[in-house]
C-alpha cells in the first residue's frame, strides 16, 4: 500500500510537471517555425516591445504581414504580432481576450451593437486628440464616435447595396430603376427573360438586403433607432411597408429557389454564372465574383428605390464604415499601438492595404489603382445613408428585425411577422 | 468487500487536474447566473433569480429553443443509436471488408465540423445542391426542398447532417460492448437450439446494456451541445426556427452581451441533460433487472 | 436476413463516401472551378491547394504541436480516467454513484459558459500562450468523457475477479494495473479514439489560449483561409484531408482492439 502510494505521488508531480514543461520548452525553441507566416517572432530584448494586433480578415493576412514588416523595418523596437480570428468565431474570442489583464494591444471591433458594448466596458483608449485623425475622412468617422470622441478609427468602407450584372442589363435595355414600379419592372422583364431577379443568400442578405429597402420607407434616422427605445415599432407604416414590399418580391418569385437555404458562396457562385440580375449583398462581393468565379461581364452598384415617385427617394445607397482600429485601454504599450494605427493611417500605407486586399477605405488621398476600387469611388459623392442595422446598438434588436425580413420571405403575413418582431423587441428591451 | 483508503488515492491527479482546469471555471461560470455580468465590463451586480424569472416567464425565443432542441435531440438519438447498434453487430468480425467500412463510417467524425457543415450546406442547396439533384433524377423532384431554408424543415435536416457525422463514432461503443460478451453464452444458446432472432434478444441485447446506456446518454448530450454545426450551417436560422439551446447561450452571452442570462440558459440546460440521462439510466437497468 | 445487411452497408457507406470523395476531388481543385463546375473542372485537377497550404504555413510545425498536445492530454486523460473509473468501482456505492455523476454532469456544460473564467484563470496563473496550458485545459475537459465511456464499463466488471485478486495479496495498484486495466482496454481504445479526435479537431481552446505562431495547433493554421467574404476552400479541404491521416492511422491502430471476431457467432447471419 505504502509503494502504491508514492507510485502514485510520484506519477502525480511527474505528469504535470512533464506537461507543463514541455509545453513552455517548445515555447522557446520553436521560434524557427514561424518564419512563414510572419509577424510573430518574439525575441525579448529589453528595449523591445511586442504588440499584439487581433482582427478577423483572413483574406488580409498577405497584404498585412508586408505592411507589418515595413513598419517593423521603420521601428526597430516594435514588434507586431497579428492574430487573426475569422468573423464567425471573432466577437466571442475578443470578448474573452479584452476581458484579461493581457489582451490584445490594437484590436478591430464591428460598429453598432459591438461597438456600443466595449465603449461602455471602458475598454477602448480615447484617440480624439491623435494626429493621425487629420488623415481620414471626416464625415466616415461617425461609426467610431461616442459622446464627443473618438474611440475607434473605422478603416474601411463598404457599400450594402445589391450588386448587379451591367452587362445582362444592357442587353435587355434595362437601367437601374428609380422608383419601386420601375423596380418591379426591372424584376419582371428579368424574369421572364428566363433570367433570376435578385439572388438572395441565405444567413447574409436578410441583414443587408433590408437597409436598402428601409432606407427611404423610415427615412428619419431617429424613427429608426426608435426601435431602441420603443418610441417607433416594427407595426408602422414606414417599417411594414418594407415587409410588404419584400413579401411581394417573394410572392412574385423575384428571388432564386429557396433564397434562406443558399449559402453565401453558393449565391455569389449562381450569381457569377451570369443568369441573374442582382446579388442582395454589397460590394465586398464584387472581387469574389470576379476573382472566385472567373466571371467576364461588368458589375455595378444598385439599390432598390422603395418609394412611389423618384423625388421622394431621400437616399440612393448605404454605406458602412467598419474594420474599427482601436487601442486596449488595458495596453501596457499604448505608445506603440498608437503609433502602429499611425502607420496604417498614412495615405500610401492605407493605398498599399486597399489595393492589396480590393477594400476600399476611409483614409483621405488614397490612390486607389485597383479597377473594381476606382469604380466604386464616385459611389462615395451620392446620396448615401450610413447602414441603419448599425445604429441599431442592441444585437437583440437587430436580430429581431433580421428573423422577421426571414419570416416574411418564407411567406409569413408581413403584420404578423411584424408583430411577431415587435414582441421580440419588446422583450429585449425589457431585458435591459 | 471492504474499502481500502488507499482506493481514495487513485482519484487524487485525474481529480485535481478535474477540479482546478475544469470544475473552478465552472463553477464561476455558472455562478454568473445570479449576475447581470455583460462580459467585459470589470464590475457586475447581483440580481439573484432575476434571470431565471425572465426566462421562464418573459423568453418566447427560449421556449421555442427548447422545443426545437428536443425535436433535435429526439431525432439524432433514436435513429444514431439504431444506426450504430445494426451497423457494429453487422461489421463485427474483422474481416478487411468490415474494418474498411468500419473505418470509412467513422471518417466524417475526423472531419472539422467547418467541412461538415460545408458539405452538408453543398448536399442541401436548393439551386446547385446534390441532395434536389438526386430527388429528381429518380423521378421524386416533387420532394426538392431548400432544406434548411425552409423553417418547417430546417431542423431535421441538420439533425440528419450530425447524425451523418457521429454515427461511425458511436459504433466503437457498441463494437466495444459486444466484445465483453462471452464467447459461451452464445455457443450455449446455439447448442440449445435457439434461432439467431433470439440469441439477439435473450442473450446479446440484455449484455448489451451497458453499452447501449453509454451510446443513448452520449449521443443525448452530444446533440443537445450540438453547437458547431448548426451554429455553422443556420446561427439558429431562418428566423429562429433552428435556434437550439446551445447557440441561444452563444447568442446571448456574445451577441448581446448578457453573459449573466446565459449562464443561468446554461444552468438550465445542464439539470435538464442530467435529468433526461439519469431517466435513462434508470429505464435502462430497469429493463435489465426485469 | 443476409439479402438485407448487404446492400445496407454498402448504401450507407456510398452516402458517406460520395460527400467525402467530393471533399478529396475539391481539394485538386481551384477556386473558381468549385462551384461552377461541380462535377468534374474543367481546367483539370490540380495540386495548386496542396501548394498554397504548405507553402504558406509552416505547417510540419503545427503538426508537431497538435500531436504533443493531442497525446499528452490522451496519456493523462486514459491513465487517470481508468484510475478514476477503477475507484468508482471500489468505493463505497452510494459514493462511487456520486463521484461518477459529478464526472458526467461535467460533461454536460456547455463550453460557452466556462470558456471566459478558463481563460482568466488560465491569465492569472500565466499559462496563456504555453502548450502545458493548453495539454492541461483539454485534458481537464476530456475527464468527464473518459470517466463516463471507461466507467460505464468497468463497472460491469465481475467483482469476484477482484475479490480474488485481494486474497491472493495482490495491493490496488497491481489490481488496477494488471486485471482492471486490461479487461476494460476496449473502452479505453474507444476513449483514446472519442479524445484523439476532439483535442485534434479542437478549435476553441487553441484559439483561446495560443497567441503566438510558435503555439499554434493545425485547425488554427486552417484558420487563415476564412476569410470574411470569401473562403479558401479547396485550401481548408486539403488541410482537412492531410490532418486527418494521423486520426485515421490512430483509428486503424486502435482497431486491433475490437477483437470481436469471437463472438461473431452470435450474430452472424
Amino acid at each position: 500500500m505504502k509503494k502504491s502510494k508514492i507510485a502514485l505521488g510520484v506519477f502525480l508531480v511527474g505528469a504535470l510537471t512533464a506537461a507543463v514543461g514541455c509545453g513552455s520548452g517548445t515555447s522557446g525553441s520553436g521560434g524557427n517555425g514561424t518564419g512563414a507566416n510572419g509577424g510573430g517572432s518574439s525575441t525579448n530584448s529589453s528595449t523591445k516591445q511586442t504588440i499584439t494586433f487581433l482582427h478577423w480578415r483572413g483574406e488580409d493576412v498577405p497584404t498585412f504581414n508586408k505592411i507589418i514588416s515595413e513598419f517593423e523595418q521603420k521601428n526597430p523596437n516594435i514588434t507586431v504580432q497579428m492574430q487573426v480570428i475569422p468573423s464567425d468565431q471573432y466577437i466571442a474570442q475578443a470578448q474573452a481576450n479584452l476581458t484579461g489583464s493581457h489582451g490584445a494591444d490594437v484590436f478591430t471591433s464591428f460598429p453598432g451593437a459591438e461597438f456600443t458594448a466595449i465603449a461602455k466596458a471602458g475598454l477602448y483608449t480615447d484617440l480624439s486628440g491623435q494626429a493621425f485623425i487629420q488623415d481620414y475622412n471626416s464625415n466616415l468617422l461617425g461609426s467610431g464616435q461616442q459622446d464627443g470622441k473618438q474611440l475607434a478609427v473605422p478603416y474601411q468602407v463598404v457599400f450594402n447595396m445589391p450588386v448587379y450584372n451591367q452587362d445582362l442589363f444592357s442587353k435587355l435595355g434595362l437601367q437601374p430603376p428609380t422608383d419601386w414600379n420601375g423596380f418591379l419592372q426591372l424584376c419582371q422583364k428579368l424574369k421572364a427573360n428566363g433570367d433570376t431577379p435578385i439572388v438572395f443568400a441565405g444567413k447574409v442578405s436578410a441583414g443587408q438586403f433590408f437597409n436598402d429597402m428601409v432606407m427611404n420607407n423610415v427615412p428619419d434616422p431617429k424613427v429608426f433607432t426608435g426601435l431602441l427605445d420603443g418610441s417607433s415599432k416594427l407595426t408602422d407604416s414606414g417599417f411594414l411597408k418594407t415587409f410588404q414590399q419584400l413579401s411581394e418580391l417573394a410572392k412574385k418569385g423575384y428571388f432564386q429557389n429557396g433564397p434562406l437555404g443558399t449559402s453565401q458562396d453558393a449565391a455569389t457562385a449562381i450569381f457569377a454564372q451570369g443568369k441573374s440580375g442582382m446579388l442582395a449583398l454589397g460590394s465586398y462581393q464584387i472581387t469574389p465574383v470576379n476573382k472566385d468565379n472567373n466571371s467576364a461581364f461588368k458589375m455595378g452598384l444598385m439599390a432598390p428605390i422603395t418609394t412611389d415617385s423618384p423625388d421622394q427617394a431621400k437616399y440612393v445607397g448605404i454605406d458602412t464604415t467598419t474594420f474599427m482600429l482601436g487601442v486596449n485601454a488595458k495596453s501596457q504599450h499604448k505608445a506603440a499601438a498608437e503609433k502602429f494605427i499611425d502607420f496604417l493611417s498614412q495615405p500610401d500605407i492605407a493605398a498599399e492595404y486597399a489595393n492589396g486586399t480590393s477594400q476600399m477605405v476611409t483614409v483621405k488621398n488614397v490612390n486607389y489603382t485597383d479597377p473594381a476600387l476606382k469604380a466604386m469611388e464616385p459611389e462615395l459623392t451620392k446620396a448615401l445613408r450610413f447602414q441603419p442595422m448599425y445604429t441599431l446598438t442592441n444585437q437583440q434588436v437587430v436580430d429581431a428585425v433580421t428573423n422577421t425580413v426571414e419570416d416574411v420571405i418564407s411567406g409569413t403575413d408581413p403584420t404578423a411577422a411584424a408583430e411577431k418582431g415587435q414582441k421580440a423587441i419588446d422583450q429585449a428591451l425589457s431585458q435591459k | 468487500m471492504k474499502t481500502k483508503k488507499s482506493i481514495y488515492l487513485f482519484m487524487i491527479p485525474g481529480g485535481l487536474l478535474f477540479l482546478v482546469f475544469f470544475a473552478v471555471p465552472t463553477i464561476y461560470g455558472l455562478s454568473l447566473s445570479f449576475t447581470n455580468w455583460d462580459g467585459l465590463s470589470n464590475g457586475f451586480k447581483w440580481v439573484g433569480f432575476s434571470n431565471y424569472v425572465n426566462l421562464f416567464t418573459n423568453d418566447t425565443t427560449f421556449h421555442q429553443a427548447v422545443g426545437n432542441t428536443l425535436k433535435f435531440v429526439v431525432s439524432v438519438v433514436i435513429i444514431q443509436s439504431f444506426f450504430s447498434l445494426v451497423f457494429a453487430l453487422i461489421l463485427l468480425r474483422n474481416t478487411k471488408v468490415n474494418v474498411f467500412l468500419r473505418t470509412l463510417y467513422f471518417f466524417p467524425t475526423i472531419l472539422a465540423s467547418v467541412s461538415v457543415a460545408f458539405i452538408w450546406t453543398f448536399i442541401y442547396d436548393p439551386n446547385i445542391g446534390i441532395l434536389n439533384a438526386v430527388l429528381k433524377i429518380v423521378g421524386l423532384g416533387h420532394l426538392a426542398h431548400a432544406w434548411i431554408g425552409d423553417p418547417t424543415m430546417v431542423i431535421y435536416s441538420l439533425a440528419m447532417a450530425e447524425i451523418w457525422a457521429h454515427t461511425g463514432q458511436l459504433l466503437i461503443i457498441y463494437l466495444a460492448g459486444l466484445q465483453q460478451i462471452p464467447v459461451e453464452m452464445n455457443e450455449v444458446a446455439r447448442i440449445e437450439g435457439a434461432s439467431r432472432w433470439q440469441i439477439f434478444w435473450k442473450v446479446t441485447w440484455p449484455l448489451l446494456t451497458p453499452a447501449t446506456t453509454i451510446v443513448v446518454a452520449y449521443t443525448t448530450i452530444q446533440s443537445f451541445r450540438a453547437f458547431d454545426l448548426v451554429y455553422a450551417m443556420t446561427n439558429g436560422g431562418p428566423g429562429s426556427s433552428s435556434e437550439i439551446l446551445a447557440t441561444y447561450i452563444y447568442h446571448q452571452a456574445f451577441q448581446y452581451n448578457h453573459v449573466g442570462y446565459a449562464s443561468a440558459v446554461a444552468m438550465i440546460f445542464m439539470v435538464v441533460i442530467a435529468i433526461i440521462t439519469m431517466l435513462q439510466f434508470g429505464i435502462l437497468r430497469f429493463r435489465k433487472s426485469a | 436476413m443476409r439479402w438485407l445487411r448487404i446492400p445496407l452497408v454498402w448504401i450507407y457507406a456510398l452516402l458517406i463516401l460520395i460527400p467525402v470523395a467530393v471533399v478529396i476531388e475539391s481539394s485538386f481543385k481551384s477556386l473558381v472551378d468549385l462551384y461552377a463546375n461541380p462535377l468534374w473542372p474543367s481546367s483539370g485537377l490540380t495540386t495548386g491547394a496542396y501548394h498554397t497550404l504548405t507553402s504558406e504555413v509552416p505547417l510540419l510545425h503545427y503538426f508537431v504541436n497538435s500531436a504533443e498536445v493531442t497525446v499528452a492530454a490522451l496519456v493523462m486523460v486514459l491513465l487517470f480516467g481508468a484510475m478514476i473509473s477503477y475507484a468508482i468501482l471500489r468505493l463505497p456505492r452510494v459514493l462511487g454513484y456520486v463521484v461518477y455523476g459529478v464526472f458526467s454532469v461535467g460533461m454536460m456544460i456547455p463550453t460557452q459558459v466556462n470558456m471566459i473564467p478558463v481563460y482568466l484563470e488560465m491569465t492569472k496563473l500565466n499559462l496563456v500562450d504555453t502548450l502545458g496550458g493548453l495539454i492541461l485545459v483539454e485534458a481537464a475537459f476530456l475527464m468527464p468523457v473518459s470517466v463516463f465511456i471507461i466507467g460505464g464499463f468497468m463497472r460491469t466488471m465481475s467483482r469476484e475477479l477482484l475479490e480474488a485478486a485481494t486474497v491472493d495479496g495482490a495491493n490496488e495498484w497491481q489490481i488496477f494495473w494488471r486485471i482492471a486495466t486490461p479487461l476494460s482496454l476496449p473502452s479505453v481504445a474507444s476513449t483514446a479514439i472519442f479524445g484523439g479526435v476532439i483535442v485534434w479537431n479542437d478549435l476553441l481552446f487553441p484559439l483561446l489560449l495560443t497567441k503566438s505562431n510558435t503555439n499554434r495547433t493545425i485547425p488554427l493554421a486552417l484558420l487563415s483561409f476564412t476569410g470574411e467574404y470569401q473562403t479558401n476552400y479547396p485550401v481548408i479541404f486539403a488541410g482537412v484531408l492531410l490532418s486527418s491521416i494521423p486520426m485515421v492511422v490512430l483509428y486503424v491502430f486502435l482497431q486491433r482492439y475490437f477483437i470481436a471476431g469471437m463472438t461473431a457467432g452470435a450474430v452472424k447471419g
